[in-house]
């Protein structure tokens, strides 16, 4: 089988005078699942339409496994016809005038496929993808999730080995999305192609791939598997994007170890064992919401602003410290507005960053002095 | 080396720029040299004006440009005809906004009944070509100033009309104000129509009068649709040709394009040539002018969506005697010039309408005197008819194949300066009035250039001309059509590695079959109905009914004229209807869908 890793080097791409994606290097390793993630303008999507010849990057070099399909020194530009690619559109890109089945065949008609080939290939996608009851009819005639597996199996009935796929969930309501999910879940592992996907859903991001590389303004934040970037993230923009509610940032000064914001001290012991890039000063602690944990015995007061009951967890939003704060509790429990508590930040995990370059300068344990 | 050659395959790989790099060269010659053409033109002693200018023929002079400015007779020939032409354009303008607005509100707003068939008719107005009501004017009131036989109405009613009424300024602003009302009706229709009645009702809960509401919220929200629509008219009404020649010629009232054409067609093409580009200066400003405006000027959405019940206003005791007036109104300025042209031609001694006089000899008899036979067995008009179907069959062809690519190229490189060139060559010669742009042809294709034979008397020069002129009506709606589909469909076929020409003609093509179609259909019917792009260039050889029309016209054979006519305004109304037919969409769809809900 042909090497279907992907390098990207030095990939820049400008549209006029803006700068879309700033010198990206990217090495997507064959077979692998990634995502490139990040807010709505941040370039991945122009990444992706880059790696699929449909877009010209203004400067570097990008590889699909050991051949140059673009490079503009050497002025290489292969189309995307001969990249061996399949790529997903996020509005489907359906021919509403072909019903699902001529959709399906068309490009193998145009690959000069036999008539029994094709009818064989298209009837086993739409027996993979549950389509078998609408061959006939036409894009308008189904639904948002139908559609989106029409689009999928006519990008698979070439066959591809690198399949490209551009915030393919993202018109479909939250039941389908997770259904779906599971689909390319399992297709990834059935068609052993390299899947590279483009969503602004951090946590379909997280869900789905081996790899995340985090995009923002142009420029790649942080390329690491889901759960580092959960636990480890690079910045501060990483570490609020990714986790949903998201990380809670208070503003500590730095002494040494230790950690205070008025009377409230903490002792910081870096996980990794490696010193603090800085001795002291202004730096912003980072602490995930369920990290912070609602007890009696807690070491720090607060007050309870709102409560929202999920069910499975309550998510609340208190004040501590002068500041307003989200924690996670599990269980069905409840909480009046107002309602005095306690929480504790004993020997959980934090971040803490640097002020000013808002870097991350260690993932710590803390402790209560 | 290498590395540019691959450079240059990886860009003309893409059928995109292959298509705006040809168009570029092509316009550049069809539309952009000429301009400079005709300067030159201004400049040069032609063989007709040798013992006027007393030089040779081909050498430069000034001649044509200090007698248009600075001769003795340039205020009767040059700022007279320009006064004229400032004046129809504005006047014309105030008729057609007041007109077009006033009706457009009876319609979508008011309880008046027979909206459908005023709305019907009134596009009949749009429809038929704006000399059409001219030639119906002279029927009605013309009096003995040009020597025979009088109008319909000094015969019937006995009254003879007075100069200014019959001819000149009075019925060329009426007739020219008239036909453009259509357009006031649409564009100002449109807005009131699918305005969000929200963004009214909105105003009506904050307690503002009704009064209030109108000249606060009403009018300022369809404020651009009546910029853009004096813009229009008044550019239109500034070159306004056929008509000014038909109702200004017996009374000496000339404007720009009639003072032009008679010094193109006379001995002193160069000073025609002047005029040309002063037209043309006139109407490029008035279009940036446009642009500028419309460019500054946020465009309100006005259109939410939602279905909006617009509250009509009651007419009450008026709405029966609006509704007649209305109604008798459109009548008069549609149906009754119809049927004029019906009954001159059918009448053998003019001015007498008793049954007895009427005859059908000019349409069928072998001899109709004055040499001719009647119009159906007379040989000039079965190729006049054969001419202007073929001819706007050809001009269809090529303005909707080039527009309907011109329009994919221009949509895909979007954004580029390419693109944006392109986009603006082929849109250039709406800004060139028709009778401008032929009288650059003309001076153009006089002689052989190059590769490129002469042209003049040619089928071909017209054919030219015609695809050129009503480009960019087809790039419009190319490009439009290419708006409306998502990129994405062409690249999903692309990244399949299905070739571009497959990707046209089962993709693209297919989806949007009913616009790149009215790309086609849209010149054919404006082709069969053009007369000022055509009247300098025709010859008895390539003769087509409206320049047979004309000439008819000028002879003063006025039977046969009206026969024509009748033909013509036949001919395009039932070539508009099936283009209706086919493509599913009226001129007036967005109005004429609410008059149905209405009634």
């Amino acid at each position: 089988m042909a090497d279907n890793s992907i390098r990207l080097i030095n990939v820049t791409k400008k549209f006029g005078k803006s700068v879309a994606v700033d010198h990206l290097n990217l090495e997507i390793p064959a077979n692998s699942f990634i995502s490139l993630l990040g807010p709505s303008g941040c370039g991945k999507t122009t990444t992706l339409r880059m790696i699929a010849g449909l877009e010209t990057p203004t400067e570097g070099e990008i590889w699909i496994g050991d051949k140059l399909v673009f490079s503009a020194k050497q002025s290489i530009d292969v189309p995307p016809n001969n990249r061996g690619i399949g790529f997903l559109f996020q509005n489907y890109a359906l021919w509403p005038h072909m019903t699902v089945y001529k959709n399906i065949a068309f490009g193998l008609e145009n690959m000069k496929w036999k008539k029994a080939d094709i009818d064989k290939k298209v009837k086993e996608l739409c027996g993979l993808l549950q389509l078998s009851a609408y061959l006939d009819r036409y894009p308008s005639e189904l639904s948002g999730g139908q559609q989106q597996r029409v689009a999928i199996a006519r990008t698979l009935a070439t066959n591809p080995q690198i399949l490209l796929m551009d915030e393919p969930l993202s018109n479909l309501d939250a039941k389908l999305r997770l259904e779906m999910r599971t689909e390319l879940k399992r297709l990834h592992g059935t068609t052993n192609a390299t899947f590279v996907y483009v969503t602004h859903d951090q946590m379909e991001a997280m869900a789905l791939s081996t790899n995340v590389c985090l995009m923002n303004m142009a420029v790649k934040q942080q390329y690491a598997p889901p759960l580092k970037l959960y636990a480890e993230p690079v910045n501060m923009f990483v570490a609020d994007f990714v986790g949903n509610p998201s990380m809670n940032f208070l503003p500590f000064d730095l002494q040494e170890q230790t950690i205070s914001k008025d009377d409230i001290h903490l002792s910081v012991k870096s996980v990794h064992g490696e010193k603090l890039k800085k001795k002291s000063g202004k730096v912003i602690f980072g602490v995930r919401p369920e990290n912070v944990k609602v007890s009696a015995d807690g070491e720090i007061p607060a007050k309870v602003i709102s409560s929202f009951p999920y069910g499975m967890e309550t998510t609340l939003v208190i004040r501590c410290m002068g500041c307003d704060m989200r924690t996670v509790v599990f269980g069905s429990v409840d909480y009046q507005p107002g309602e005095d508590i306690r929480i504790g930040l004993c020997h959980e995990k934090a971040c803490l960053f640097d002020e000013e370059t808002q870097e991350l300068l260690a993932v710590v344990e803390t402790e209560v002095c | 080396m290498q590395k540019k050659i691959r450079k240059f395959i990886n860009y003309i790989r893409r059928p995109q720029h292959v298509i705006l790099l040809v168009l570029l060269v092509c316009l550049a010659y069809l539309v952009v040299f000429p301009l400079f053409y005709i300067v030159k033109d201004t400049l040069l002693v032609h063989t007709s004006e040798v013992n006027r200018v007393h030089a040779e023929a081909g050498t430069i002079t000034n001649y044509h440009w200090a007698k248009t400015f600075l001769s003795s007779d340039a205020s009767s020939n040059f700022w007279r005809p320009l006064l004229h032409s400032l004046i129809c354009a504005v006047l014309s303008c105030v008729i057609a906004i007041v007109t077009g607005g006033f009706f457009a509100w009876l319609v979508i707003r008011t309880d008046m009944y027979c909206k459908k068939l005023c709305s019907t008719l009134f596009m009949f107005l749009y429809i038929m070509p704006g000399w059409t009501l001219a030639i119906a004017w002279t029927n009605f009131f013309k009096n003995s100033l040009t020597g025979g036989t009088t109008g319909i109405f000094e015969s019937v009613v006995g009254i003879s009309t007075p100069n200014w009424f019959a001819y000149g300024l009075f019925p060329i602003v009426l007739v020219t104000g008239f036909h453009y009302a259509p357009y006031a009706y649409i564009l100002i229709g449109g807005i009131l129509k699918n305005m969000d009645s929200n963004l009214e009702e909105a105003a009506q809960i904050l307690n503002v009068s009704r009064a209030g509401i109108f000249m606060k919220i009403t009018i300022p929200l369809v404020k651009p649709a009546i910029l853009s629509t004096i813009l229009l008219v008044f550019a239109s009404g500034l070159s306004v040709f056929s008509t000014a020649q038909f109702l200004g010629l017996p009374v000496n009232f000339y404007t720009l394009a009639t003072k032009m054409y008679s010094y193109l067609n006379g001995t002193n093409p160069g000073r025609g040539y002047v005029y040309a580009i002063v037209m043309m200066v006139l109407s490029l400003t008035i279009l940036v002018l446009n642009q500028k405006m419309l460019g500054t000027r946020k465009s309100y959405t006005t259109v939410s969506g939602k279905s909006s019940n617009i509250s009509l206003t009651k007419l009450r005791k008026g709405r029966k005697l609006i509704s007649i007036l209305v109604t008798g109104f459109v009548i008069c300025i549609t149906i009754l010039p119809f049927l004029s042209f019906a009954t001159e031609s059918l009448t053998q001694v003019k001015g007498d309408y008793s049954f007895a006089n009427f005859t059908l000899k000019y349409w069928i008899a072998e001899d109709a005197g004055i040499g001719f036979s009647g119009v159906f067995r007379n040989p000039v008009f079965w190729k006049a008819l054969k001419n202007t179907l073929l001819l706007a069959a050809c001009c269809s062809l090529g303005a909707g194949t080039v527009g309907a690519l011109a329009g994919y190229g221009i949509a895909r490189k979007w954004g580029t300066r390419l693109s944006a060139i392109v986009n603006g060559l082929t849109f250039l010669p709406y800004l060139i009035p028709s009778i401008a742009l032929s009288a650059i042809y003309l001076s153009m294709f006089s002689t052989r250039h190059g590769i490129i034979p002469a042209l003049y008397g040619t089928y071909a020069m017209l054919v030219l001309i015609g695809v050129v002129k009503y480009l960019p009506m087809a790039s419009r709606s190319g490009l439009n059509s290419m708006f409306q589909i998502s990129a994405t469909l062409e690249e999903s076929a692309t990244v399949m590695g299905i070739p571009w020409w497959k990707r046209m003609c089962r993709i693209l093509i297919p989806i949007q079959k009913t616009s790149i179609m009215s790309g086609y259909l849209l010149p054919f019917t404006s082709c069969t109905r053009e007369m000022e792009l055509f009247v300098l260039l025709y010859t008895p050889n390539s003769v087509l009914l409206t320049t047979l029309l004309f000439m008819y016209n000028q002879k003063g054979y006025e039977q046969f004229a009206n026969a024509i006519t009748l033909l013509i305004v036949i001919l395009v109304i039932s070539l508009n209807a099936l283009i209706n037919k086919l493509t599913g969409a009226s001129i007036d769809s967005g109005i004429g869908t609410e008059c149905k809900k209405s009634n």
